[in-house]
């Protein structure tokens, strides 16, 4: 317990302190930080699932606290949470099926006294169903009562565990355990590779001689030019330099190195440029559940652009990035401000920064580190799962997340 | 007639089969072929207002406002007249035929908390309750035929069939094997229909807790229409402190936005006026729109009072999102083409001074916002998009 504890400290000190850079980094490292959580927590006999959930949830609302706007250590948790449910749920309904099914086999004579247990846990399995999936039209009149029909099932799954064996228990809360920490190794996996996925994609959306523009840089950009040139595809790359960082250069460079036709221009060169331009392809720093975009700044400018010229705007995007909020005032609430020294050396202007000397106001320099890119100025995302229209967002929202999961930070007042 | 579409096809086909259909009253009347097969509880031919503003008329005159007061004062008595045309109408209709369930229907109606498809769903639930069906399909046959008359008796009103689909829906997909006998299930049914209007109260609170995020302080907010979701929802946003101002369109012909502005007041909320020309003029001091729905569309549109449309459109040019609090409920299987493509739901209009006979009036009441114009949806699900609201109904009636 107790090094979790220093683990989660350490983690929460990197987050406020912004030490870790980067939503795939951050959501990487999430996804390991829970797991050790899972693998160090003690779980209770009974109802063991809502034991983990709350030490996570307790984790994730700390997280989300240490660094709101990092959107991936929120998605992360919901996905670990999530998985803990789903986890929990095949086990129930496996653990019920088989015991109404031995049932029956054991004693055949009796079916009427059979008959009511097989039925209620096919009940059981369906509205438990329900509670995983977000609130529909169809369970609407149905309206099981959801997190009491789970513990119910829970309980009366141990209670007839009881009857057989203690041992049994034991290894059904290992095995509880067990699965979630495999599932999230495998989402660890899939953080890991989704550039690989997304750059798979890539031959079927860049074609010969076109040109592409980018701003900034982004891995999986790089990754997904990178395999459409593998596939011997010839086209020309513009990249806009992304003032006032300059991480386009670190793009360009490395385009070159690896072959491309690159050509680096400024950022308020992107509208003159864009007229020839035939598609816009740009990384994510996360994706809205409206399918609204946060973006690295200069992007919604880009965007407009394209947007003038009919220029397809496509967003790459891993599905850790994908978020299950609606964006109300985006660009206060979701925008951090880095430091000045990006924009200024220190000393520059120092005359005109110091209010006690100067005449008038002292100069403010602002550096927001964020875009907000209204979902109906993006064409296509292209996720590891395929590409997507910013309408569909909230679709691979409910496959990814428990709708019970969506309000992470409990409000001070009540 | 200029316009050429599908529904305009349709509409002349149904209107050379219903041959009892006067040439004069087609302006006026909704087209209804269902009028031929059901006995028709509305016998009045000059009674031209949809039953769903009636209701919703003599709703309004439960609130006893100076407004009111005033409305009525303008309109003559309008109010007074028409709910006893009401009244009669529904006698008469008690009295001809043997349709209990519509009688069942308006009993629950008149409660002026109780939203429509609450009632249309009390109604069927009455249809269980006095059944004497054995097996499941007679159950369903009944069912069936309580609320074919029940939309046909008044089809002007969306949340009507749409609650009557829903509950058909649920009662159908509740296959008898999750149940051990007939009994338990007709129970099972029955309970839940009883609970539904629980479930469309918890629904407006749930809209109103959504939503909550979504007001700023210091914002400005336009209203139009009464609806008592988005009522709920300024409700919820005064209690929790939050400072904000809100526009309400006047509403003509109903003055709905005089009443709202007075619920408003009660809570201390600063509201303004405005008549409903004025909206474009105070567009750029507005945050942004909230709107209530008669019903949710499948395109993810709706349709809802006159004059949303060109909220909408004035919205949309100059950048201001537009939110729609809906209970779920409303979401109905109609995908409107145009303006011209729904059940005309007319409602009078006083100009204050006598129309000469030969100038038309359009009464129609409602039109429909198509979902590009729309930002977000409140709905008890969740907060959606419009084009969630497709996908929600083809997942439950497919």
């Amino acid at each position: 317990m107790l090094d979790t504890n220093a683990l989660v400290h350490d983690f929460l000190n990197k987050l406020k302190r912004r030490k870790i850079e980067g939503s795939k980094a951050t959501a990487k490292l999430t996804a390991e930080l829970l797991r050790s959580v899972i693998s160090q927590q003690r779980l209770p006999n009974t109802n063991q699932a809502g034991a983990l959930i709350d030490a996570i949830k307790a984790i994730g609302e700390q997280l989300v606290a240490a660094n709101p706007v990092e959107l991936a250590v929120g998605n992360i948790v919901r996905r670990v949470l999530h998985i803990i449910r789903e986890e929990d749920l095949s086990l129930t309904t496996s653990a019920i099926g088989g015991l109404s099914l031995s049932a029956i086999s054991d004693d055949e004579n009796d079916v009427e006294k059979d008959d009511y247990p097989v039925l209620s846990a096919a009940a059981v399995a369906a509205a438990a169903r329900n509670a995983l999936r977000a609130p529909s039209l169809q369970t609407l009149l149905e309206g099981v009562p959801h997190s009491a029909a789970v513990l119910h099932s829970n309980s009366s799954a141990d209670d007839s565990e009881e009857k057989t064996k203690s041992t049994d228990k034991n290894s059904r809360s290992r095995k509880l355990k067990h699965n979630v920490i495999e599932t999230v190794n495998d989402l660890i996996q899939d953080i890991a590779t989704c550039h690989e996925e997304i750059a798979e994609q890539a031959v079927e959306h860049i074609h010969h001689n076109e040109v592409i523009l980018t701003l900034g840089s982004s891995r999986t950009v790089i990754e997904f030019l990178c395999a459409a040139k593998e596939k011997k595809r010839s086209f020309r790359v513009f990249v806009a330099e992304g003032a006032p960082r300059y991480e386009g250069h670190i793009l360009a460079n490395e385009l070159i190195s690896r072959g491309l036709q690159t050509t680096v221009i400024t950022d308020s060169a992107v509208f003159a440029m864009i007229s020839r331009v035939n598609m816009v392809i740009v990384g994510a720093h996360a994706v809205m559940a409206n399918g609204g975009v946060i973006a690295p700044v200069g992007l919604s400018m880009v965007a407009l652009a394209a947007q003038r010229h009919a220029v397809p705007f496509v967003v790459l995007a891993g599905i850790h990035k994908l978020c299950p909020l609606y964006p109300h005032k985006p660009d206060v609430l979701l925008n951090e401000l880095k430091s000045p020294s990006d924009l200024l050396d220190f000393g520059e202007f120092s005359d005109c920064m110091d209010s006690a000397t100067g005449i008038g106001f002292p100069l403010h320099v602002v550096n927001p580190a964020f875009d907000y890119v209204p979902p109906q100025l993006v064409t296509l995302f292209i996720t590891d799962t395929g590409g997507h229209n910013p309408s569909y967002m909230y679709r691979l929202i409910a496959d990814y997340y428990s709708a019970d999961d969506l309000v992470l930070q409990r409000k001070p007042t009540s | 007639m200029w316009r050429r579409s599908a529904s305009f096809i349709l509409d002349n086909r149904l209107l050379q089969g219903d041959t009892v259909t006067k040439p004069e009253s087609r302006l006026l009347s909704p087209p209804s072929s269902m009028a031929e097969t059901l006995p028709n509880p509305n016998p009045d031919p000059t009674l031209t207002i949809s039953p769903y503003y009636q209701t919703r008329a003599a709703h309004h005159g439960v609130v006893t406002s100076d407004w009111l007061a005033q409305a009525q004062a303008a309109a003559g008595g309008d109010t007074d007249t028409r709910s006893s045309e009401q009244e009669s109408s529904l006698k008469s209709a008690a009295s001809e035929h043997s349709f209990p369930v519509i009688d069942e229907f308006n009993n629950w109606r008149k409660q002026p908390d109780l939203a429509e498809a609450v009632a249309a769903i009390k109604a069927l639930a009455s249809v269980i309750r006095s059944s004497e069906a054995t097996t499941m399909m007679e159950l369903q046959n009944e069912l069936k035929t309580a609320s074919d008359s029940l939309k046909s008796w008044d089809m002007t009103s969306i949340s009507l069939t749409a609650g009557c689909d829903l509950f058909m829906r649920y009662v159908t997909r509740t296959s008898a094997v999750e149940y051990e006998d007939f009994d338990s299930a007709k129970s099972r049914f029955l309970e839940r229909a009883e609970k539904f209007g629980e479930i469309s109260f918890k629904a407006r609170k749930i809209i109103a807790m959504l939503s909550q995020d979504f007001i700023f302080d210091g914002c400005t907010i336009l209203v139009h229409g009464f609806s008592r979701v988005v009522l709920e929802i300024l409700k919820t946003a005064a209690e929790n402190k939050k400072h904000f101002r809100v526009l309400c369109t006047e509403g003509r012909p109903d003055r709905t936005g005089l009443r709202f502005s007075n619920e408003l007041a009660k809570l201390d909320v600063p509201v303004k006026l405005l008549i409903d020309s004025a909206v474009a003029y105070s567009m750029d001091e507005i945050d942004m729109v909230f709107v209530g729905a008669d019903g949710v569309v499948e395109s993810g549109g709706i349709i809802n009072m006159m004059g949303t449309y060109q909220i909408a459109l004035v919205a949309k040019t100059m950048d201001k999102p537009v939110y729609v609090a809906a209970e779920s409920y409303k979401f109905a299987r109609l995908y409107p083409l145009n303006q011209k493509d729904m059940v005309p739901a007319l409602k009078p209009i006083d100009f204050g001074v006598p129309i000469p006979s030969k100038v038309e009036v359009e009464t129609s009441a409602r039109d429909y916002t198509p979902p590009q114009y729309l930002t977000l949806l409140f709905t008890d699900l969740g907060v959606l998009t419009p084009s969630v609201v497709s996908d929600e109904l083809i997942q439950l009636y497919l």
